[in-house]
């Protein structure tokens, strides 16, 4: 007897076909489908009239396309109902083990003065702008209270390494309560490395600290960009990652990048800087509308479009190095890519639905405020205090993780219940983003037609999946970074 | 003239779905919409700027309407099978406080 049954087996039994969840977007004349997790196929306008008119055939190509991409079933096909369920719960898995990030602001002090930083002083008053070792106590209790197996413990400024002694005792007890908390531990110092030395490499080496810094591109871009007295800050960025390869290994440095005004013709060379420096990927970023980004005006020296035609010129560029042998991945593309062509979620703060504030990351701040992301500070360093949710003196775990403060902007921003996001082909592959829409229209959810962060995601979906399906030279290159 | 006047047919199209073509829509347009006495659905289209509403732009209004007619159908037609793919998946998740314990 065969092992295999006939082909027939599996043949559909009748033409009575059922359509299952989906949304379409027609773009470019084809109507674009995606299915609700996101898995999609392209189809023409006839082909979308006869789905949802009931118009299908038994049998054909179209129909077994979409049949795989679970947009229709037989009635009585249960294991399509199960896989689809078992790809939802894949895609929100990460919600019951909540919280993983965990930013400790140890100083608001900082030798630079970049114009686009929301929060860094120029001061020397430590008592004023440093966490005390008290507070970075209670912010460790919280911290530990997360019910996430892992926990990455990020410091951030200010200039971090200008409260070293701080940074050393929070990883010195974070490593003491995890000898009975067992947690995947990972802590990262964000860092502009102008006060590298060896002793901070030495306790980097001994506790597997990793470091995340900034390149903003070639040197008289980023020195325009982040200023410093000696306007050496890429000098000396540059020979930190040197350093910093050299004690601790290549994959213990990654840089970001944050485009300005004066970014934005200049994306070539901005890639090139990174090619030289040999990082094996770059996060093309937009200027977040918060802070003192907006108080300085720098967030409306562009608008998004200006932003997307400087993406798309990256994109191509990074694209045409991989064809040439360099292996360059864009981050935001990377991000976006797993959600289209995997059923995984890759937890990125600012693609989640419900939204990652709070539920991915957690903002402690040096005077003990917890905010709900690290966007949320910096609109509190506007007065806008709307995403504190509690101070780690005042508060347990349990007031702030339900304050109202979190819930009311996850509820109100959640994307299957949101104006136009619940209909739209591109929601899986998008997220909510309560910080981004308070601070640039007053409310949770804002109105989507007028979106930045709308209109951005809409058009880097469509860029990716138009690559995707025409572009047979980037395809194997985007199904890589997908799965990084 | 800035507005245009617009009937659509209330056995085929429904308020939600005019609606929803005009929020979708609404970075470039405004209006007002009524249901007839005789069931029609009335809808004025404002213009949000100087230029007078083309018959480009509401020619893409009508077909944005259809297309939410259409979305209304899938919905409906999904909507069982969709909170039974939701129900399923987060059954076992621990996610939904089910009062018990």
């Amino acid at each position: 007897m065969s092992k295999f049954r006939a082909a027939d087996r599996f043949a559909a039994s009748g033409s009575d076909w059922e359509m299952l969840p989906f949304r379409f977007h027609r773009t470019n004349g084809k109507v674009l489908l995606t299915n609700m997790v996101g898995e999609h196929l392209f189809i023409s306008s006839d082909e979308l009239e006869r789905l949802c008119s009931g118009q299908l055939p038994k049998d054909g190509p179209l129909v077994r396309r979409l049949r795989a991409k679970h947009v229709i079933r037989q009635p009585e096909d249960a294991a399509a109902l199960e896989l689809l369920s078992l790809k939802v719960r894949t895609r929100y898995r990460r919600l019951p083990s909540f919280t993983s990030l965990h930013m400790f602001v140890v100083t608001l002090r900082c030798e630079h003065s970049c114009p686009y930083c929301q929060v860094s002083r120029q001061s020397s008053d430590q008592d004023r702008y440093d966490m005390s070792w008290e507070t970075a106590q209670r912010a460790l209790d919280l911290t530990f209270r997360s019910p996430s197996p892992q926990i990455k413990i990020e410091f951030q400024g200010g200039e971090p390494l200008l409260n070293f002694p701080l940074v050393t005792a929070v990883v010195e007890e974070a490593e003491r309560r995890n000898l009975t908390e067992e947690r995947d531990l990972m802590f990262v110092i964000a860092s502009n490395l102008a006060l590298l030395d060896d002793e901070i490499l030495d306790f980097c080496g001994q506790h597997n600290v990793y470091i995340s810094t900034s390149l903003d591109g070639p040197r008289d871009l980023h020195n325009k960009n982040r200023p410093r007295p000696g306007r050496n800050s890429w000098e000396l960025a540059t020979a930190g990652i040197r350093r910093v390869r050299e004690v601790l290994g290549r994959d213990r440095v990654a840089a970001l990048m944050t485009t300005t005004k004066a970014s934005l013709d200049r994306p070539k060379d901005i890639i090139d800087t990174y090619v030289e420096h040999e990082f094996p990927e770059i996060f093309l970023r937009p200027l977040s509308p918060y802070g003192f980004a907006v108080k300085t005006k720098s967030f409306s020296a562009y608008d998004t479009d200006r932003w997307l035609s400087f993406y798309r010129t990256g994109l191509d560029y990074i694209l045409e190095l991989n064809h040439q042998g360099v292996d360059l991945c864009e981050r935001y593309a990377a991000i976006m890519l797993k959600k289209i062509l995997t059923n995984d979620d890759p937890g990125y703060v600012d693609l989640m639905s419900p939204a990652g504030i709070g539920i991915a990351a957690l903002a402690y701040n040096y005077d003990g405020d917890v905010y709900a992301s690290d966007e949320g500070r910096m609109l509190a360093e506007v007065n806008d205090h709307t995403f504190r949710l509690g101070n780690v003196h005042a508060n347990s775990y349990e007031e702030i993780m339900l304050s109202d403060a979190l819930l009311e902007p996850l509820e109100a921003s959640f994307a299957l219940s949101a104006p136009m996001c619940t209909d739209c082909a591109y929601e899986p592959y998008c997220g909510a983003d309560p910080v981004y829409h308070h601070a640039t229209t007053g409310d949770f959810v804002g109105r989507k037609p007028l979106s930045g962060f709308c209109r951005r995601n809409m058009a880097i979906a469509q860029m990716l999946l138009d690559r995707f399906e025409n572009d047979s030279a980037a395809r194997p290159i985007l199904l890589d970074w997908a799965s990084r | 003239v800035q507005n245009r006047d617009l009937t659509f047919d209330g056995g085929t199209s429904s308020i939600d779905a005019v609606q929803r073509a005009l929020y979708r829509m609404s970075d470039r347009l405004s209006g007002d919409i009524r249901q007839a006495d005789g069931g029609e659905i009335e809808c004025t289209l404002v213009a949000l700027g100087d230029e007078p509403i083309g018959d480009d732009l509401v020619f893409e209004f009508r077909n944005e309407v259809l297309d939410e007619v259409l979305r209304a159908r899938i919905r409906e037609e999904t909507q069982e099978v969709r909170n039974l793919v939701l129900a399923v998946a987060f059954s076992k998740s621990g996610l939904i406080d089910t009062g018990e314990g």
